[in-house]
């Protein structure tokens, strides 16, 4: 891509990421706000993809889609708001917000103007992934693949035991939904053998 | 050939894929349905359904978020269409244009494209501000969860022999011999997701006939048709990353590269859509055990072996 082209586009995905920030605090929807998130992270992966880091920002948007949405269910859930659908305002305790969003665009400020940015791209054939990563773990990527492998592990084990079926007996007990229709009083007698008669029968329909 | 003429070729090549399917779709039903079966009635008849669907008005419902239930269907047609776009159609010094550029890390890239389309059905079916398309979305939600992990692990799988994440690299490692002999859990692992992730036959939860067409049960007109436009897209364009990673994509003997990826994708999309015929649909509940508690060990064990094999077989 040449540079005039490269220049535009990161300039749209720089302001598109802006605005797109600023509407996650303007929608009245939880989905909304979530989605509007990961449209500003999105951008955010072209600016990535622009500046050779490629796989950095797939994989940012491979992450987004998937938490954007987890985090919508998971915030409907706790709203007791099955669809997500009714207004809300997404902007509280606005002091401190201020206060942390003044300190916070001050602190990237200060990175972007006072530190020094290598100029330079980074030669065609180097391993770019590769060289993150190093760069990145080094020497401790084995404790990082074993602290992965352990993390994996509690997850699994904590499934095991939350879910229905684990080892502490069905984890619904107790909570299942009531059934729909008043059992045993109102059958009367004739009618609950009639019908244990007819479940046992092979053929239940012919019989007497 | 420039970067405009690989869009348009792309997009022309998804317009054919995508009416294809649908004459399949057809085919394959009344052939599993033993139903007489006239060529010329199942050419015609998806054109006959897009024009009846234009013509009808497009409904509405009480306050929907109109942009984002338009911008569903266009973001899954969307997703297909940057699937196909870098698709290798033969060796990369040959490659016919600057266009069928090769992605680097090609599997993360596909991997991206495959989360947005739970996106794009979950919005489909919260934008209309209505019950069953709700209800869709939300199990989407869960469908994709469970299918996204052993889609991920099986393609990663499909990339350890290549010793690299692009799609040009991982087909260039399948000259000697396919993904499919080499990992035969990865395919059939594959087409499970594949079938999620274009929500056909057994694992069509999101739309299911039982929630009155689910996230499009509100949908009809132009709306409807750009939905099952971009479903029929992504079948092709998961299709088509199957026939890539498996199947040696553009590799074959004495046709052209590009005819063998479009025969190969074209038979991948023909056992999708015979298997979404055969098979009745799963409950979901079943499904999302059958994925955490047997595809993706299923898939884990294929990676292993897939490393495994690439450690012995040593540094090309």
């Amino acid at each position: 891509m040449t540079g005039a082209a490269a220049d535009a586009l990161f300039w749209l995905m720089a302001g598109s990421a802006v605005a797109a920030g600023w509407r996650v605090f303007r929608a009245d929807s939880m989905v909304r706000a979530a989605y509007w998130l990961m449209a500003s992270f999105v951008a955010v992966a072209v600016i990535l993809v622009l500046l050779a880091a490629e796989f950095l920002g797939l994989v940012l948007v491979l992450m987004m889609a998937g938490e954007m949405t987890i985090m919508a269910v998971f915030m409907v859930m706790f709203m007791m708001n099955p669809a997500g659908l009714n207004p809300m305002n997404m902007v509280h305790q606005h002091r401190a917000a201020i206060a942390a969003g003044v300190i916070a665009f001050l602190g990237l400020a200060g990175v972007g103007v006072f530190a020094r940015f290598p100029s330079a791209p980074p030669p065609s054939a180097a391993r770019v992934t590769a060289d993150v990563g190093h760069e990145l773990l080094g020497g401790s990527m084995l404790i990082f693949e074993t602290a992965g492998v352990a993390l994996l592990a509690t997850m699994i084990g904590s499934l095991a035991v939350a879910s229905r079926r684990g080892r502490f007996g069905p984890a619904d007990d107790g909570s299942r939904e009531p059934a729909t229709a008043p059992a045993a009083p109102e059958a009367t007698p004739p009618e609950s053998e009639h019908a244990g008669h007819a479940g046992m029968e092979p053929h239940g329909g012919m019989a007497p | 050939m420039g970067i405009g003429l690989s869009i348009a070729a792309t997009g022309l090549v998804l317009v054919v894929a995508v009416y294809l399917v649908a004459v399949l779709d057809l085919v394959l039903g009344r052939l599993v349905a033993a139903a007489p079966l006239r060529l010329a009635e199942a050419a015609v008849r998806p054109v006959r359904r897009g024009a009846l669907l234009l013509l009808q008005r497009s409904p509405r419902t009480e306050r929907p978020d109109q942009v984002l239930w338009i911008l569903a269907p266009a973001l899954l047609g969307a997703i297909a269409a940057a699937v196909l776009f870098v698709m290798p159609l033969g060796p990369a010094e040959l490659s016919p244009g600057s266009g069928m550029r090769q992605v680097d890390a090609g599997i993360v890239y596909f991997g991206a494209l495959m989360a947005l389309v739970m996106v794009a059905v979950y919005l489909h079916g919260w934008a209309p501000n209505s019950l069953f398309p709700m209800v869709g979305g939300y199990r989407f939600v869960a469908l994709a969860l469970s299918y996204e992990m052993p889609l991920a692990l099986v393609l990663i799988g499909a990339a350890l022999p290549a010793r690299a994440l692009s799609v040009g690299a991982i087909v260039d490692a399948q000259a000697g011999l396919w993904n499919l002999v080499r990992q035969p859990l990865g395919l059939p692992i594959y087409l499970v997701a594949a079938l999620g992730a274009a929500f056909r036959g057994p694992l069509n939860v999101p739309d299911a006939p039982d929630l009155a067409g689910g996230t499009s049960a509100e949908s009809c007109g132009a709306g409807l048709l750009l939905w099952e436009l971009g479903r029929n897209a992504v079948l092709v364009a998961a299709a088509a990353m199957g026939a890539a990673a498996f199947l040696g994509g553009w590799r074959g003997p004495l046709l052209p590269g590009p005819v063998w990826m479009a025969v190969k994708t074209l038979a991948l999309v023909a056992v999708l859509l015979g298997v979404s015929h055969l098979i009745g649909r799963v409950r979901l509940e079943r499904f999302v055990v059958v994925a955490w508690a047997v595809l993706i060990p299923l898939a884990l064990l294929d990676v292993f072996a897939a490393g495994i094999v690439a450690l012995l077989a040593g540094r090309p």
